[in-house]
């Protein structure tokens, strides 16, 4: 039984604004986010003036301004009554939609503008450096230092010994993604061709247990995603309404050292450790909200930066047990060719990481609409997205439909 | 490599590291944490722990996390530990810790119960999980005298 929240909202506008690595015009995450935002306005066949409620993902690192949330409204012109920067890492993409959701449904407001926008390439010199000194902390971590791939490492290494996986099952992630990032035009890697496990294995090694065909690529160019959201009684003079069925959230620490001080908390438990996600919490409530169930998704997006993740991610959200996230992609569950659709993108791994992964949602409305071409998964209705940030800190799932459920 | 000067007492000044032209933050001891950078000026390795629960925390705790208290005090860990996890970094994040890539950065579980981020240095056994490491103190790339963990 879907409760209040489930299906009371529903996306009926979306913009988006992209450059490749080899375009001959730059965007700034400021152009890139204002062009969508307006293209998503005018999709919806709303006014300005009827944007009551504006979120925002995190400040672009490319684009740094005190309140960037404002600094994008003032290009826009338009004037809510709820508006801030979701913070929440990546999870703070799908966040955007679920404060949306929150907002045309508390009675004050009829649309909700989402947004989240990055640019890359001409502006970071030093991705290595710069993820480092954002993810790490700064007097008890950075000192020694990590690097972004070397803290993930540091679930990876407790996932394997404690479940087992092994390199190669880490490794058939990144050969699936690349399967279908090949297909996308825009992907980074597509035109690099199909990978084996080997392939994966004989890369060279960044920070053990994680090699380079582990790691997500930083998408070469820059993204912008926009959604307009309204509520149910308003979806419906709005032609292909996309339902949000459900939708979760949690977040557990900030720096992945000091999540080993966390203790008594679900999706914890009674002792600290490293491999319980709040994915699986998100995951619950989006489908205690929606009343859809794990066999009900017809397509899934993780966002995941390193291979070991997806198998965690695909475990926490009720694809397979704890701790089988390798036997279950081993066995060809997650096959580009015949398997569950995961990560039709190419996902961060192949298609690349960028602007908190919002496009992933995109991505999905494209699919259960019929409209991605090359690439189009028959038959899907229902599917699943998953925002992650931080050092497996922040989660959002959420469940959009094609149908509303009665 | 020459012994680092912390310059305890001036903390708003902080201490830039940078690799290349990106700021990698600042790392100074702050009013919170002073006693921990104050403990490694004399070889000691400090976490907090809370009187009423009897229990210790990571050092940066400023409440405690049963029963909320802010009377925290400072003790010295018998700096006895097991790998709790480790990654093994062949691409650094700057040209300093370049220098000594590769090597091995992970959790240490204390016998007191605290996680710590840290530096393990295989001495002489293999670095692996549960593997028994205890505390000693070395400069590291980012010339800072910091607490690392001797394995083996």
């Amino acid at each position: 039984m879907a409760s209040k929240l489930g299906y009371s909202a529903a996306i009926v506008g979306i913009g988006r604004c992209m450059t490749k690595r080899d375009d001959a015009e730059k965007l700034t995450a400021l152009q890139l986010g204002s062009i969508s935002s307006a293209q998503a306005i005018q999709k919806a066949g709303i006014k300005r003036s009827q944007v009551g409620a504006f979120f925002t993902g995190r400040c672009p690192t490319s684009y740094r301004t005190l309140q960037y949330n404002q600094t994008l409204l003032n290009e826009l012109k338009i004037a809510p009554i709820f508006n801030t920067e979701v913070t929440a890492h990546g999870a703070g993409a799908l966040g955007t939609i679920e404060l949306g959701v929150l907002a045309v449904n508390s009675g004050l407001c009829d649309y909700a503008l989402c947004v989240t926008n990055e640019a890359s390439g001409v502006w970071l010199k030093d991705k290595v450096g710069q993820n480092a000194a954002g993810e790490s902390n700064p007097q008890f971590e950075a000192p020694f230092g990590p690097t972004t791939p070397s803290l993930y490492a540091q679930v990876a290494c407790r996932y394997m010994h404690e479940y087992g996986a092994t390199s190669e099952m880490l490794a058939k992630v990144g050969v699936e993604s690349r399967n279908w990032a090949i297909t996308h035009p825009y992907a980074a890697m597509r035109n690099r061709g199909k990978i084996t496990i080997d392939d994966v294995l004989n890369s060279r090694m960044i920070a053990s247990p994680l090699h380079l065909l582990d790691c997500a690529v930083n998408y070469p160019g820059g993204i912008s995603t926009a959604f307009i959201i309204t509520r149910a009684d308003l979806a419906k003079n709005h032609p292909n309404p996309t339902w949000i069925a459900g939708f979760g959230q949690q977040t557990t620490h900030e720096w992945i050292s000091e999540r080993m001080g966390a203790y008594d908390l679900d999706p914890i438990g009674a002792e600290p450790n490293l491999t319980n996600t709040g994915c699986a919490t998100a995951a619950k409530q989006a489908y205690e909200m929606s009343g859809l169930k794990p066999k009900d998704i017809d397509i899934v997006q993780t966002s995941a930066p390193f291979s070991f993740v997806h198998l965690m991610m695909l475990e926490e959200l009720g694809f397979c047990k704890k701790g089988e996230g390798g036997p279950f992609v081993m066995d060809g569950n997650i096959d580009a060719d015949g398997g569950l659709p995961f990560c039709t993108m190419g996902g961060y791994l192949s298609f690349g990481q960028m602007a908190q992964g919002l496009y992933n949602l995109h991505e999905t409305v494209d699919q259960i609409w019929g409209q991605a071409e090359g690439r189009q998964v028959p038959d899907a209705e229902v599917g699943l997205v998953h925002g992650h940030g931080g050092i497996l800190a922040s989660h959002s799932v959420m469940i959009v439909s094609r149908e509303r459920a009665a | 490599m020459s012994e680092p000067a912390i310059k305890l007492e001036d903390w708003a000044q902080g201490i830039p590291m940078r690799a290349g032209p990106v700021s990698l933050g600042l790392y100074q001891p702050s009013p919170e944490t002073m006693e921990y950078w104050r403990g490694i000026e004399r070889r000691e390795l400090m976490i907090r722990h809370c009187g009423h629960c009897n229990r210790f925390f990571h050092p940066k705790r400023i409440v405690c996390s049963d029963c909320g208290s802010p009377d925290l005090t400072w003790k010295k860990a018998a700096g006895n530990g097991k790998v709790y996890s480790f990654s093994e970094i062949h691409r650094a994040p700057s040209e300093a810790f370049a220098k000594g890539a590769p090597y091995i950065n992970g959790i240490v579980r204390l016998e007191e119960g605290v996680h710590l981020f840290t530096r393990f240095i295989p001495d002489p056994g293999l670095v692996k999980i549960d593997a028994p490491a205890r505390l000693d103190f070395r400069v590291l790339e980012s010339n800072w005298l910091l607490p690392v963990f001797l394995v083996g």
